[in-house]
């Protein structure tokens, strides 16, 4: 099977360790990969050359694009201003939405990028962009920033998969060039395991069903050698290894305890499983919140989603540091887009990437301020603009991944970010 | 039966300052309009033929939103509900107060306002108003969040509010004292009481765009309560399973409505349901306004419904068969709503304010 991936890449032709072959992609009988399950080309070189960071990252993504205005950059008293208040944080000097009153309580561990200029303004080309530091218009099987994390930061003795995705439906470019090993596992938004990930057989008879399984095609191998087999029989032996590590996604006795802070919400659960997953040593973790597109009912709309995104986020951050994680988790909050500053006829506020806001916190990132800044209406960057290469170099910094890293599809070289992308040197700690 | 043919717009209000949400009739020659500034202006519509009305009376208070003003049946006392977690009330009579102005273009037609926009439009050269300015006479702070639930008794001795915290309060009107409270679930959206005072309508709703798995915490709710326990005494949410932006009921008992469009809907929704306000069983269903509708008003004659909404049409309902029997504006799946209206007492005149800046005087009948 052509997988297309050369030089610089992972290629399962190359020397695989017993392990690491057992970290596979799931694969139909047509080579089709179909599931993340770990690194399954992992091998020794390319573990060598990799660097093992032990950083972790949860991105929180709010699809449809979250209003800047409404939430890290308000603007009270000019007529771009919506009926929110804003109230102080921990940190002297920074004020956050009066709808956020637990997060403002951790603004010491945020870097509030007010100053983000980017260019797909739309929600496929611009979930593309964001999570590939790429436009799509490039017709180029781009890898997502959970893929490339994935592939640098994973840890190839670990039997959970390496780039989770819990509700997420803004991109589905996936792991691209960087080959069907680091494709997302997707689960639904409070993290929990579609049904048919938990056997309702005795392990024994798994087992006897994984050998007799790896019988038959190691036979029907012989016959015909073709890598499609060994990666299906893997394939099988992997998928009965993350029934063993199925318990990292299983937290509902703790969730119990758990989600009166967390909100009782899918979303306050998937972060919530988050957290256990990183600290089991998943690299990368990507959990959707859904409807933030209020071109309608902009207020009302934020304000509700900001019930349950408040105590999820908080909570995460809290537990994160309780737990020694945060150190080495860096947390993303981001969107596809901001929210245009002017209201419109409905009561809502547009697409708008000429002036908005992500956030960053945890790992890597130096606390406690703000970067950059738009107007005084928020119309334009006024001071320090950041765009998606600058962005994703400062999170790939932050990661240990090396934000020029090269890749190659066929004999055409891509980057991990686009030439001239650096790191924002004052947002990492 | 009328069937308000002879229907025409009388006078055209400019007040482009922000979106206009509430209006209420002061007796029959005065209209109050309240927007997302927090302002409350009030117009003296006995103006000679051919002139422009302005604002004789500015009431100034609120910090936030107002979302409902209602005015008490001896037409005496405003009441205004608002996003600052604070309910007003105005002496709706008084022409005393500091002398002062209002600039009634000071906002922003939100018209081309998209990515492509540099910045807020200029404004156009001021036009100011010397106006009365007012104080309100009562605060009640009883709600710690945003007050969207506003209605009365006919007899003007009970007030209900709601809020988004899903807090109901009942209070004493003239005493302005909180008689009751209880908590429902979500925001409430919407609320009316029954003529003889006995039970709440309300319809809660938390405002997320749709529907999702995980939201089953926020699945919308319809329930008529107990005023005097504070119980549900029947839960229509089965039968209502959106969320109202109005609920209202006939002053003489005989109807209950219900708006569907607190939030955008869907292009076949923003219903409107007439329900038997004994037993809640619904009685009909009007095709409203497709994308939402926004306020509704029964007219004095006892026999139509007013609505409004934000495909920026009024409509004008039968409620013996539920037809549409006339209608007002210009067809809109997306642009400037009709965000509120009010009917004069004696069934003369209707006012309703769009989001372009403007409030219509509609002379119904001659």
């Amino acid at each position: 099977m052509d997988t297309g991936l050369q030089p610089g890449t992972c290629n399962v032709q190359q020397h695989l360790s017993r392990r690491s072959l057992l970290k596979g992609t799931v694969l139909t009988a047509g080579g089709m990969a179909v599931a993340n399950w770990g690194a399954l080309t992992h091998s020794q070189t390319i573990a060598a050359e990799a660097k093992r960071t032990g950083k972790r990252c949860i991105m929180l993504y709010m699809e449809g694009g979250a209003s800047q205005s409404d939430t890290f950059d308000m603007k009270l008293g000019r007529p771009t201003a919506g009926p929110f208040r804003s109230i102080k944080t921990n940190v002297n000097g920074i004020e956050v939405c009066e709808y956020l009153p637990k997060i403002a309580k951790h603004a010491d561990k945020l870097a509030i990028i007010r100053s983000m200029k980017t260019k797909s303004v739309d929600h496929g080309i611009g979930g593309y962009h964001m999570h590939t530091c790429y436009p799509s218009n490039e017709k180029f099987p781009h890898a997502e920033i959970g893929a490339m994390i994935a592939k640098y930061c994973d840890n190839p003795e670990s039997d959970l998969p390496s780039f989770i995705k819990m509700g997420v439906l803004a991109c589905s470019a996936g792991s691209g060039y960087l080959g069907p090993q680091y494709e997302p596992f997707s689960v639904a938004t409070d993290g929990t395991l579609p049904s048919f990930a938990n056997p309702n057989v005795p392990q024994d008879v798994q087992d006897r069903r994984g050998e007799l399984l790896k019988f038959m095609e190691e036979q029907h191998a012989k016959e015909h050698r073709a890598r499609p087999f060994a990666s299906h029989r893997e394939a099988e032996l992997r998928t009965i290894r993350l029934m063993r590590a199925r318990k990292a996604f299983d937290v509902a006795d703790e969730w119990n305890k758990a989600r009166e802070r967390y909100g009782n919400t899918q979303f306050g659960r998937g972060c919530f499983t988050a957290v256990k997953l990183v600290e089991a040593g998943v690299p990368f973790v990507e959990i959707g919140q859904d409807g933030w597109d209020s071109h309608n009912d902009n207020f009302p709309v934020h304000k509700a989603n900001m019930s349950v995104l408040d105590p999820a986020w908080a909570s995460m951050l809290h537990d994160l540091q309780d737990r020694g994680l945060l150190q080495d988790t860096l947390v993303v909050w981001t969107s596809e887009f901001g929210r245009t500053p002017a209201i419109n006829g409905q009561g809502g506020r547009d697409h708008f990437g000429r002036a908005w806001t992500v956030v960053l916190a945890g790992g890597g990132i130096k606390g406690g301020q703000t970067y950059g800044a738009s107007n005084q209406d928020g119309f334009e960057v006024e001071d320090k603009p950041v765009d998606e290469g600058a962005y994703f170099a400062t999170i790939y910094k932050t990661m240990g991944v090396d934000h020029r890293a090269v890749h190659y599809l066929g004999a055409r070289p891509i980057w991990a970010t686009p030439e001239g992308s650096k790191p924002i040197p004052e947002l990492i700690g | 039966m009328n069937d308000f043919a002879s229907a025409k717009v009388l006078h055209t209000l400019p007040w482009n300052s922000a979106y206009i949400t509430s209006l209420a009739f002061i007796g029959n020659d005065q209209v109050a309009a309240a927007n997302k500034k927090g302002d409350i202006l009030v117009w003296n519509l006995a103006v000679p033929e051919g002139k422009t009305p302005d604002p004789v009376r500015r009431l100034v208070g609120h910090t936030n939103e107002i979302n409902r003003i209602l005015i008490t049946p001896d037409g005496k006392t405003l009441i205004s509900a608002s996003s600052d977690h604070t309910v007003k009330y105005w002496d709706a009579l008084s022409d005393q107060g500091e002398p002062g102005s209002v600039v009634l273009n000071d906002g922003f037609l939100p018209k081309g306002v998209t990515e492509k926009v540099d910045k807020v439009p200029p404004p156009p050269a001021p036009v100011e108003v010397k106006v009365i300015v007012q104080k309100p006479i009562r605060d009640l702070t009883n709600h710690a969040e945003w007050v969207l639930g506003l209605t009365q008794t006919p007899d003007g001795k009970t007030l209900v509010t709601g809020d988004d915290q899903g807090v109901i309060i009942v209070w004493d009107l003239p005493a302005g004292k909180e008689l009751r409270r209880w908590q429902a679930t979500q925001w409430i959206s919407s609320l009316g009481v029954s003529p003889d005072g006995k039970t709440v309508a309300a319809s809660q709703h938390t405002p997320f765009i749709r529907f999702k798995q995980g939201l089953e915490a926020f699945v919308p709710h319809f329930h008529f309560w107990d005023v005097e326990s504070g119980t549900s005494k029947l839960d229509l949410s089965k039968e209502i399973p959106q969320g109202m932006s109005t609920v209202v009921y006939s002053p003489d008992g005989k109807w209950l409505a219900a708006a569907h469009g607190n939030v955008q809907t869907e292009k076949d929704q923003g219903k409107i349901m007439l329900l038997d306000p004994a037993t809640g069983k619904k009685v009909r269903e009007l095709a409203g306004h497709p994308v939402g509708t926004n306020d509704l008003a029964f007219h004095p004659d006892g026999k139509h419904l007013f609505s409004c909404g934000r495909d920026q049409q009024i409509k004008i309902w039968n409620l013996e068969d539920g037809k549409l029997v006339r209608d007002f504006g210009k067809f809109a799946d997306r642009g400037v709503w009709i965000g509120a209206i009010s009917i004069s007492p004696d069934g003369r005149l209707l006012a309703a304010a769009d989001r372009a800046g403007q409030i219509l005087i509609y002379l119904l009948t001659t």
